[in-house]
């Protein structure tokens, strides 16, 4: 398989312009980026004048809108946008050209990625703005951390939202599915896993192990681990995942979210190639 | 309560005054070149009254001071221990030094090896820099002395179990350790000694920012206790005053940023107790049937725990406290409620009445009943969850269908509506803002910029022709 990397680059850049059209992408930057707005606003009515901060409202609010509007945004962009553009015939004519079937998934993921990072960035960016501004302290290196690791959580819910279209036949139905996935990823997922530690008893690395099957967790567990250093907020299981994984657990969570991310590309992709545009 | 300080700071500077009056004693000085030899022959001729000069040098070995003498350092004269035992030992009442480097102790603890050690009373040991020593200022039966102004820090490099109390007080009463800043050593220590003052002094990278055992009418007021183990145990002791403390970033094992063990009659005022793992433990106190306890103006935020007590605490008052964003802002461990403990008047980040006469305090009483807080209180390792939006949508739940409804852990019935901040407490250097303000307008900059110039792509072209022909 021959990739031409200026293929992609074409690719990628439709991608961008149709994503730029896109409503519901609009609307998703802008919506993220009035909440995140509102939230590091309100949480900094605190003890920044005191020089002092915690891992009070303004972080755990961030992570929370992370955890409900960033998988949203990537579910359904990566369910709509593949298979739309299916049902359109747009992805025939696509294949149609001289275009390889890995170039043009190439093409649209990385493409659909680069909207998703330019909605993040701006969020963030005025966050950061209305944070600085009332002195908070917050560090650069942990400012731009979050947004990393919040690119990645974008990336691994796109990745799976491609998945979702490349197995689902319209695109009600991708939609649908891509909904409930994420009801799953943000709610259903973690009261099993609540509801299933209360009914067995479930060991602490066990727990730790569970827990990183969910995306959304694994971009928690990173976040609050980048913001405090160790994940000893969380209890034993946090205590238990610090001290077993050491300085290496960033890197585990990390590789882990980059997992779902490979992992969701490539279901779409040999969905693809071997079904084709249809 | 008579504050002790008072009489120990007027008794300081008597001593002080006659140890610099000519008329008393004569001014002895020693250059910077006189080597050790120099400055122990000079302190074996002085006597009682006498001032000692030193202008700067280095002088190794260990140096006694048996007679009442002032000991003035100008331009840092050195003192180094060459790292074996005490480097400067006092044993003699009324002796002052001041503007001394005091460096390299011995490391044994079976030892005690002190960059200082004071045996005898009145002793006041002002402004001098205390490095790389196992126990900093060592008060052994010494009374009403003086430790002002110091900075002590201890061996970095010693593993926190190998390291020696930077200021330690043991039998010596009326002891006043006030504006020292402390750094990598175990505790700030009282031991024994009543009527001690604890004021002023920043204690960072310690096992206890400050540790008092068996004191009586001692205060605790206007330090700051950040990044230690513990902020503050206090221990065995009544009649405390603990006032304007700065409890932060204290997140040992235990992580308290004030622990109160069996004390009674100790009032906790206008303390600033942010980010540590327990804000306030509260273990067994008051011990006494006649003793009370009082938490009055104090900031409590962004702890995990605002307050940890035990369903057995009684006596106690809790009133016009901010509590703000802990995780949970009362923890009763065990599950259950602390019925005996009066909760009137304070902030709760959390509440959600509303204050239709517009008096400050909210018109329904504040009930602390989460279910997810219910069930981490019996299973710990749930905390994983914690900022989860499932949380959320459980607690919502929970509040829209009240069939789980936990037992509330407290009922503030007139909760104030803003948050009452003391203006007693120190403010902590602040960091600058500046880098995160232009990172985050560069990021602006770049999704405009993103944004934008994808929308010229006028030059988009087909895909180019594959030379081998291979179409997808």
């Amino acid at each position: 398989m021959t990739i031409e990397l200026r293929n992609v680059v074409l690719l990628v850049r439709k991608e961008v312009v149709e994503a730029r059209r896109n409503r519901w992408v609009l609307l998703y930057a802008t919506v993220f980026a009035v909440l995140s707005l509102a939230l590091s606003w309100m949480g900094l009515a605190g003890l920044s004048g005191y020089g002092l901060s915690g891992f009070g409202r303004t972080a755990a609010s961030m992570i929370n809108l992370v955890m409900l509007t960033v998988p949203l945004m990537g579910l359904t962009l990566g369910a709509t946008s593949l298979a739309g553009e299916r049902e359109r015939g747009t992805l025939l004519f696509m294949a149609s050209q001289p275009l390889t079937r890995f170039e043009v998934l190439a093409g649209k993921f990385i493409g659909m990625a680069v909207a998703l990072l330019g909605a993040l960035v701006v969020g963030f960016g005025l966050s950061g703005v209305v944070i600085a501004y009332y002195g908070g302290t917050t560090s650069v290196g942990q400012y731009v951390g979050l947004l990393g690791l919040t690119f990645i959580l974008a990336m691994a819910t796109l990745g799976i939202g491609m998945a979702v279209a490349s197995l689902t036949q319209r695109t009600d139905t991708a939609i649908g599915v891509a909904l409930f996935t994420w009801l799953v990823l943000v709610v259903i997922g973690d009261l099993g896993i609540i509801g299933g530690s209360l009914l067995a008893d479930v060991g602490i690395s066990r727990m730790f192990a569970l827990v990183l099957i969910n995306p959304l967790q694994v971009f928690k567990l990173a976040a609050i681990l980048t913001i405090r250093g160790s994940l000893d907020v969380l209890g034993p299981v946090g205590v238990y995942a610090t001290r077993a994984h050491g300085g290496s657990l960033l890197a585990l969570l990390v590789a882990v979210s980059m997992v779902w991310v490979v992992a969701g590309f490539c279901v779409s992709y040999g969905v693809f190639r071997r079904k084709g545009a249809v | 309560m008579v504050k002790p300080s008072v009489t120990i700071i007027i008794a300081c500077l008597v001593t002080y005054a006659s140890g610099a009056a000519d008329s008393l004693g004569s001014t002895r000085i020693v250059g910077s070149d006189a080597g050790p030899k120099g400055l122990f022959d000079t302190l074996v001729d002085a006597v009682d009254g006498d001032t000692v000069l030193v202008t700067g040098g280095r002088f190794d070995g260990h140096i006694v001071i048996d007679r009442s003498i002032t000991l003035i350092g100008q331009d840092w004269p050195v003192i180094d221990g060459g790292g074996t035992g005490t480097v400067v030992t006092v044993s003699a009442p009324d002796v002052t030094i001041r503007g001394c480097v005091i460096r390299n102790s011995g490391v044994l603890l079976e030892a005690e090896n002190a960059g200082l050690a004071v045996g005898a009373d009145r002793v006041a040991v002002v402004g001098n820099r205390i490095e790389d020593v196992l126990f900093g200022v060592y008060l052994r039966q010494a009374d009403s002395c003086l430790v002002r102004a110091n900075r002590i820090a201890g061996y970095a490099t010693l593993a926190p179990a190998r390291r020696g109390d930077l200021v330690r007080a043991w039998y010596s009463k009326h002891a006043s350790i006030e504006d020292n800043v402390l750094e990598e050593g175990r505790d700030l220590i009282v031991w024994f000694s009543d009527y001690s003052v604890v004021r002023g002094n920043t204690v960072s990278n310690a096992r206890y920012g400050v540790h008092l055992m068996y004191d009586s009418d001692c205060e605790v007021s206007d330090n700051v206790f950040i990044h230690n183990s513990v902020g503050a145990y206090l221990m065995y002791s009544r009649r405390l005053v603990v006032q304007g403390n700065t409890m932060a970033y204290n997140r040992g094992p235990s992580g308290f940023g004030l622990g109160l063990k069996d004390l009674d009659d100790t009032d906790v005022t206008d303390n600033f107790i942010v980010d540590n793992r327990v804000g306030i433990f509260v273990d067994n106190s008051p011990r006494e049937i006649d003793s009370s306890m009082l938490y009055k103006h104090n900031v409590i935020a962004y702890n995990d725990q605002g307050v940890r007590l035990h369903a057995s605490v009684e006596r106690t008052r809790v009133t016009i406290n901010s509590f703000m964003d802990n995780y949970e802002h009362v923890s009763v461990p065990g599950g259950g409620h602390a019925p005996r403990v009066e909760w009137y008047g304070n902030y709760w980040s959390d509440y959600e009445g509303y204050d239709a006469d517009g008096d400050g305090t909210g018109d329904v009483p504040y009930r602390s009943e989460k279910l997810f807080e219910d069930l981490i209180g019996r299973h710990p390792k749930l905390r994983l969850f914690v900022y989860s939006p499932a949380i959320q949508a459980m607690s919502l739940a929970a509040r829209a269908f009240p069939v789980v409804r936990p037992q509330p852990k407290l009922i503030d019935n007139t909760p104030r509506l803003m948050p009452y901040f003391t203006s007693r407490s120190r403010v902590i250097d602040k960091r600058s803002a500046l880098p995160l303000g232009a990172a985050c307008v560069t990021f602006i900059g770049l999704g405009i910029v993103m944004g934008l110039k994808t929308g010229l792509g006028g030059n988009v072209k087909g895909p180019r022709e594959r030379r081998r022909g291979g179409a997808g």
